[in-house]
């Protein structure tokens, strides 16, 4: 799984107010997943099942957390797309707040193989992460 | 002489040609690798409890092949699904009471479809099994219709009892999703047997060279450029050799009297369908086979998107397209060869580019798709009926 970290500039889909965000803190203690960071925010994410395979739904879990707690996210996105081919996914998960600046999101599914990229819009904080998917 | 000579020279050319295999790279064996095992596993639809139970089966066969289901007495499911013809009516469009604008989809693995039909308006092969009975043009039923003919006709109704454990209840539209469920349960009985492509592939797997190399060359050739420069793999994936999406690939879709609006307008009719797995009518009380009915999305791109076809037994199913407009494998390999990007309305989507396949390349590619199809059929003689009453 080739693995890469970058700022976007893509539009995202699913939308949610994040008041439950305001608890996190700055130590930004993460659970274990893949981690991504930018100077602001730190998340932790994991797909269940583990392994993404094309065509197949999974669940995303994501923890965040602002390492900065004065400049607390107000809102979460979350999406995903294939750069090369200029397409996302045909679905838009669903996104439900876990309290602690945890999420569960429902409906992800990858219907080609090759390069896709994860958006987190963390408060307007866009963070991205590569997964070649086989 | 001469002639024993150049006999000889063939045989040996033949037999040199069928001893011969590809190098394969090693990215180039992995998305072979990914179009197997087959058959591929088997599991019961949760959204219907009588998926794989024999007495659905049975049931579900004996309505597949019932005039009656049709108010006209002479239309049934096997008019345009007919088994010896790959399951599809070998017709550009389908032809129930009249003709209707689609070409008919074979059966053939229909259980491991996601979405159904052409523009995926049925979540359910159950749902999509009920669509052609109330179809004006094709079987021309209604609910209320098909609903007495199994609560009058008594060996029917001891069927429908026998698969569902009550008799038919007084709800037509609990009958007709009954009726679905049966037809959807005999449908996932309809698999295709193992293909020449499925030998190969397996062989692949075990390092087995002499087995490999005993798949045509032209064969090969083809499955290299089908995994890669023609990265038509990316939409046929899987053993299945469909990723069970949607795409835009520049077929037209006029129509008579307008257009067939393909993905978007399959979404709206899904959305209004009270079988769809959002209703009462899935039995799957986890809520996991609705995530996707819940989660997909509508955009203008789906304009014109019509789902990506199985490949298997792709030879026995012509015409193609989702319109029947392109007649033989190799129409559908030129058509790819020189498609034209401007006609696409992707809204960008850069997957598709035209080919520029010479001759023996297009005939290669024609090799391979035809070594998807099966050497003999997986599918058991039709079941005598079990006796009801």
């Amino acid at each position: 799984m080739e693995k890469r970290r970058r700022t976007v500039r893509q539009p995202v889909g699913a939308l949610i107010a994040l008041a439950a965000f305001a608890g996190a803190t700055q130590a930004c203690e993460l659970p274990p997943g893949t981690r991504v960071e930018s100077q602001r925010v730190a998340l932790s994410y994991r797909t269940i099942p583990a392994r993404i395979a094309v065509g197949e739904q999974f669940v995303l879990e994501l923890t965040a957390c602002p390492k900065n707690a004065t400049a607390l996210p107000e809102r979460v996105k979350l999406d995903a797309q294939m750069p090369e081919h200029r397409h996302g996914m045909n679905y838009r998960p669903s996104l439900q707040p876990m309290g602690g600046g945890r999420y569960r999101s429902e409906g992800w599914l990858f219907h080609m193989p090759g390069r896709w990229e994860f958006i987190f819009d963390l408060g307007g904080e866009r963070l991205t992460h590569s997964v070649r998917i086989e | 002489m001469t002639r024993l000579v150049l006999a000889v020279l063939l045989a040996l050319a033949a037999g040199n040609s069928a001893a011969q295999l590809l190098e394969f790279t090693d990215a180039e064996a992995r998305a072979i690798l990914r179009h197997g095992p087959w058959p591929a596993p088997w599991s019961p639809d949760p959204s219907n409890r009588v998926s794989g139970n024999p007495q659905a089966i049975d049931f579900g066969e004996r309505l597949f092949f019932e005039p009656r289901l049709s108010p006209s007495g002479k239309v049934l499911c096997a008019t345009c699904h007919a088994p010896f013809r790959g399951w599809q009516d070998a017709r550009a469009r389908a032809f129930g009471l009249a003709e209707a604008d689609r070409n008919t989809p074979s059966l053939f693995n229909v259980r491991h479809n996601r979405w159904y039909g052409w523009d995926g308006a049925g979540d359910s092969l159950w749902a999509q099994s009920i669509r052609p009975i109330l179809d004006a043009r094709e079987m021309g039923g209604s609910q209320a219709q098909a609903a007495a003919l199994i609560r009058g006709d008594p060996e029917l109704s001891c069927r429908f009892e026998k698969t569902f454990g009550v008799p038919p209840p007084d709800d037509d539209e609990g009958v007709l999703a009954g009726i679905g469920k049966a037809l959807a349960a005999f449908q996932e009985t309809i698999i295709s047997g193992r293909a020449p492509f499925d030998d190969f592939r397996d062989a692949l797997e075990k390092a087995d060279r002499p087995g490999a190399a005993r798949y045509p060359l032209a064969a090969q050739r083809g499955l290299r450029l089908f995994v890669g420069r023609g990265n038509c793999s990316a939409c046929h994936f899987g053993p299945g050799f469909s990723n069970g999406e949607f795409h835009d690939t520049g077929v037209p879709f006029f129509v008579r009297g307008g257009v067939d609006s393909g993905r978007h307008g399959g979404l709206k009719k899904l959305q209004a369908s009270v079988f769809n797995l959002l209703g009462a009518h899935n039995d799957d009380r986890s809520g996991s086979s609705a995530v996707k009915t819940r989660q997909v999305a509508i955009e203008h791109r789906n304009f014109g998107e019509f789902k990506v076809p199985s490949l298997r037994n792709v030879a026995q199913t012509a015409p193609y397209m989702h319109n029947g407009s392109v007649a033989t494998l190799a129409d559908v390999v030129r058509h790819y060869s020189e498609i034209n990007p401007d006609r696409l309305h992707s809204d960008g989507e850069s997957l598709l580019k035209p080919l520029r396949l010479s001759a023996g390349e297009g005939a290669d590619l024609v090799a391979f798709l035809e070594s998807l199809t099966e050497r003999a059929s997986a599918l058991a003689p039709r079941r005598p009926a079990m006796p009801c009453p």
